[in-house]
């Protein structure tokens, strides 16, 4: 049974993965608003710690979106500068929705390769049972 | 040098042949498969009491619970079978 219990620790990290991922696109999002933000990226990569399996998947470093604050004319804003602007965030909403949308789409997919591994593996005991 | 087929056969047989199990190997296979299984179970509750006071994240939990009903599964059917298997030799006439 080791590899249906290594193929549920693999789906496993993919779903953490996953989670982590939309974790910083709703920070990106509560975010939209706030001055002089930078929108978050994280990275995926192959996990070769020795205590998980192989082919298993993990976050990497949080990277900051380099792009350009914009600039924002509002004198009434108590961060605007002498000329009437201040810095916005560089988050672009409709980029956050789309990764939100394609994480949530991954999470499924592990999910049903889940549901099929635990299908697989109880059909293989009906075979024992007659 | 003179080479027979029953000396090739010999050869062969002292190679490949398997190992006769001696009763301590077996019993200490036996108690290795019941050790696994019970170190599954235990993950799966120490799991499930993590997650139920906010320690562990959910995926950790549902990876520990579907094993361990893997594990009980196996563990199952595999006494249903030796069960049948005593009560077939015990309703042999005799």
């Amino acid at each position: 049974m080791a590899g249906f219990s290594q193929t549920f620790d693999i789906l496993a990290s993919g779903l953490r993965a996953q989670a982590t991922r939309l974790r910083h696109v709703s920070e990106n999002i509560a975010n939209t608003d706030t001055p002089g933000y930078r929108g978050k990226t994280v990275s995926f990569m192959p996990d070769y710690r020795p205590d998980v399996p192989e082919g298993s998947v993990r976050t990497g470093q949080v990277q900051l979106d380099q792009s350009t604050l914009p600039r924002i004319y509002d004198p009434a804003h108590p961060m605007a500068n002498a000329d009437g602007y201040y810095d916005g965030s560089n988050v672009n909403l409709m980029l956050e929705l789309a990764d939100a949308r394609e994480a949530q789409r991954s999470y499924e997919a592990s999910l049903k390769m889940f549901e099929q591994t635990r299908r697989m593996s109880s059909a293989i005991m009906e075979i024992l049972k007659r | 040098m003179d080479i027979k087929s029953t000396l090739a056969h010999r050869a062969y047989s002292e190679t490949f042949a398997p190992k006769p199990q001696t009763k301590e190997s077996k019993e200490a296979d036996f108690t290795q498969i019941a050790q696994s299984f019970a170190e599954t179970v235990q993950r799966g509750e120490a799991q499930a009491k993590a997650a139920l006071t906010t320690q562990a994240d959910p995926h950790a939990l549902v990876t520990a619970l579907a094993e361990t009903k893997l594990a009980v599964d196996t563990a199952v059917t595999v006494r249903d079978k030796v069960v049948e298997a005593y009560q077939e030799i015990l309703r042999m006439q005799v």
